[in-house]
């Protein structure tokens, strides 16, 4: 594609933008509540139905057959126009292990819900005794006739409350290597035996939850791939987690959002100052985040390619987790005097703060976790070193 | 296999200047005496000098090569993992951009006239003032620790005022006084004092000298930013090797958590610098003008991860770590160097804030 149909291409997004993105959406979007199914899903149906539900799949699924430059420009005017980002488990998590992994039927079944957003998922990996040792999980799920039964506890689990399907790491058979014996369980959320009871966060937010299994049938063609080789698909899904940092748009958009409070919240010649060191603050964070562009766009064209990721996913990872946790501490030094002191849970639905900007607070809060979800920091290190090592 | 970095610019003329920077790395390293590392620094000037290097970005009719950013920053690339002492940027680079069409050009380009430049920014030491035309024209004034090539024939001076003028004088004219030091990165730097000089021409004045300052400037930092890349590249590579082989408490140093988690933090800062350098550098390459907003964002960070960068490598060695002779401590020293050079940190934090 030549520079002026890129520029066209990006007329194109912004103009279904905000032609398409129901106000009410965008208004939640921008001012940086919580995102639930309610917000997502809408969105989800309306992108499908225009032909953009899937623009990182192969075209044959229900991709869109962009380029990785328009991929980004994709990205670039949504998180603009204050439009969701895609929700990610199924589409950026699931999707591409079941295209890589499932079964013709299983892809029949399982891909369309995705794509149209009418099928909710959430990843049931940790446990209380497995978070960064991932690999000794001990939720069991034993073999009879044409079902498994599974038994044990997933916590951690985002969304649950919210979803109608979890896929889940299950351990099949004891082995040697704790790594081996463990199958990918794609679990219906309403099956009997499963009790759901959320957890309480430090942001006031009500993301996760404790995902109990008691005795829960499961049918074998919900499994994906080989018994045993749960391991490999888990990975392989991880590494599309860790991605999810390569899409730096929103971040963008959220560092723009900061400044804009910085300037309003300390207005007038008298917070000269103060202002200046936080702005100072937010452009080291934004050279930080151009850096992590760059390997954002090297990502998603080693995806398109298919050339191996390396270490980029950890690096992306580990670089926009601090620098957004770093744009988060200059929100919360702008407005915390006034608002920390007002800290509020959120119960339920509606907006979530009150009094108005107190979402700085809670997106501090909730920004911790970006060093300990999805791999920590330490862990990802760990990664590094090896690989840079070379044991 | 452990780390190898790959270079932003690939090619024949990265090797070249690896091959070069290696060999003249390796001259300096066991001079200890500053008037023998400038001996050397002159003889090695004369050497690049015959390859060609100062003019790799002149056009051919003003015989250099003509060779475009992408060129020079290949040859940048490849010197930057040397920590090569010879101020390329600044030749190569930075006077080329000030000389523009000047007849001196073909003698910049073939390095018989070998320039310092100093441009606005440029220090003083306390009590001193900068450079400036006094009414009958002729220039007093000081800037000191101007990066320049070994015995300096020519400065070139930007002189603020009502008109401000990019003036061109003889180093050896009268009321021109030079004093060379070595700086921190074993680079050759001048004092230069003018009592009364006079300059032998103008070579651009009013908005046009301020362009090409600034255009001359924003080259200087995108190439000194491939440098880096380049130096923290090997920086890395080289703290790797250096703590796979050094035993403590009966194992290499390479399995402690700890050590390893530093570098890892070192391959981030290295990964987040070449891609933001990456980005500026393929702006510089398809806009027409340089873009300065890119290249200002990838200065700063240069600055930010240069000195994390060399401060970890330095702690990452230990008492090692303290010395003058490692090629890894040469590049840290090279990388703290950087961060002040063409417009450092704080100076281009400013210029994003007011923009
Ligand atoms: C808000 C939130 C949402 C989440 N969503 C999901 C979800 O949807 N699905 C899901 O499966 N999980 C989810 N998680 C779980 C998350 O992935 C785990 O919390 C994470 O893997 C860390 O595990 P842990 O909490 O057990 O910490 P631990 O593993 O106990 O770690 C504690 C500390 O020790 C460090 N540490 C651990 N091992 C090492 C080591 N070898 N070297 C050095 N340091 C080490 C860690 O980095 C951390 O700092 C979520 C967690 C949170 C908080």
């Amino acid at each position: 594609m030549a520079e002026p149909d890129y520029e066209a291409f990006r007329e194109e997004v912004r103009l279904f933008a905000l032609v398409h993105c129901p106000p009410e959406i965008r208004e939640v979007v921008a001012s940086y509540r919580k995102l639930s199914r309610k917000i997502w899903a809408p969105w989800q149906r309306i992108l499908h139905a225009h032909g953009w539900g899937a623009p990182s799949w192969p075209k044959q699924y229900g991709g869109t057959g962009w380029d990785a430059r328009q991929r980004v420009i994709f990205d670039e005017v949504m998180a603009e126009c204050d439009c969701p980002p895609q929700y990610h488990h199924g589409l950026r998590h699931l999707g591409p292990v079941i295209i890589e992994f499932g079964t013709e039927e299983q892809k029949q079944r399982f891909l369309p819900g995705i794509l149209d957003g009418s099928d909710w998922w959430c990843q049931g990996y940790s446990e209380p005794g497995a978070g960064s040792d991932l690999a000794s999980l001990r939720t069991a799920a034993r073999l009879e006739g044409d079902h498994y039964v599974v038994d044990g506890q997933k916590t951690w689990t985002s969304h649950a409350h919210e979803a109608d399907w979890m896929y889940t790491l299950v351990r099949t058979s004891k082995e040697e290597k704790k790594q081996q014996g463990i199958s990918l369980l794609l679990i219906k959320l309403d099956s009997p035996g499963i009790t759901i009871r959320p957890i309480r966060t430090i942001d006031g937010w009500h993301h996760v939850n404790e995902v109990f299994l008691d005795d829960v049938r499961v049918p074998v063609e919900n499994r994906i791939g080989e018994e045993g080789k749960g391991w490999t698909y888990g990975k392989f899904l991880l590494e599309r987690e860790r991605l999810g940092g390569a899409n730096i748009a929103p971040h963008r958009m959220a560092l723009q959002r900061v400044r804009d409070l910085v300037q309003t919240e300390l207005a007038g010649p008298a917070r000269e100052e103060e202002r200046g060191l936080l702005l100072h603050r937010l452009l080291e964070a934004e050279a930080e985040l151009l850096g992590a562009a760059e390997l954002g766009r090297e990502s998603v064209q080693a995806v398109m390619d298919g050339e191996p990721l390396g270490l980029l996913p950890s690096v992306v990872k580990l670089s926009t987790s601090v620098t957004m946790q770093s744009i988060s501490q200059v929100a919360l030094d702008a407005v915390g005097p006034r608002l920390a002191a007002r800290f509020r849970r959120v119960e339920g639905e509606g907006p979530n703060a009150d009094p108005p900007g107190l979402e700085w607070v809670q997106n501090y809060m909730y920004a911790r976790v970006r060093t300990i979800y999805g791999g920590s920091s330490e862990v990802q290190k760990n990664v590094i070193a090896r690989q840079l090592f070379g044991n | 296999m452990p780390f190898a970095a790959a270079p932003l610019i690939a090619g024949e003329t990265y090797e070249t200047a690896l091959r070069f920077g290696e060999e003249a790395a390796a001259e300096l390293a066991p001079l200890a005496e500053p008037s023998a590392q400038a001996t050397c620094l002159r003889a090695q000037w004369d050497r690049i000098a015959g390859l060609g290097w100062p003019g790799i970005a002149v056009p051919e009719a003003q015989g250099g090569a003509g060779g475009d950013i992408a060129e020079l920053a290949a040859l940048l690339c490849g010197a930057g993992r040397t920590g090569l002492a010879l101020p390329l940027a600044t030749a190569c680079g930075v006077v080329p951009t000030l000389l523009a069409g000047h007849p001196l050009l073909p003698e910049a380009a073939s390095g018989i006239a070998r320039i310092a430049a100093i441009l606005p920014g440029a220090t003083q030491d306390p009590g001193e003032e900068s450079l400036r035309r006094h009414s009958d024209g002729m220039l007093h004034g000081a800037a000191v620790g101007v990066e320049a090539p070994p015995a300096p024939t020519h400065v070139i001076a930007f002189v603020e005022g009502a008109e401000p003028a990019l003036l061109l004088l003889r180093a050896d004219a009268p009321g021109v006084e030079t004093v060379a030091s070595l700086r921190v990165d074993g680079r050759l730097a001048f004092d230069i004092r003018c009592r009364a000089a006079a300059p032998d021409a103008v070579l651009a004045e009013g908005e046009e000298a301020l362009r090409r300052v600034e255009a001359a400037r924003d080259l200087g930092a995108l190439l000194a930013c491939v440098e880096g890349v380049s130096a923290m590249g090997a920086l890395v590579e080289q703290t790797i090797a250096y703590l796979n082989q050094r035993v403590q408490f009966g194992a290499p140093l390479a399995t402690q958590q700890a050590l390893r988690h530093r570098v890892a933090d070192m391959y981030v800062e290295y990964e987040n610098l070449r891609g933001i350098t990456a980005a500026a550098l393929r702006a510089a390459t398809t806009e027409d003008a340089l873009p300065w907003r890119p290249i200002a964002f990838a200065k700063l960070r240069l600055g930010i991860a240069g000195r994390e960068v060399a401060e970890s490598a330095i702690q990452c060695h230990g008492g090692m770590g303290m010395t003058e002779e490692l090629p890894a401590i040469r590049l840290c020293k090279r990388l703290l160097m950087a961060e002040f050079e063409h417009g450092g940190r704080v100076f281009q934090a400013r210029r994003l804030l007011a923009a």
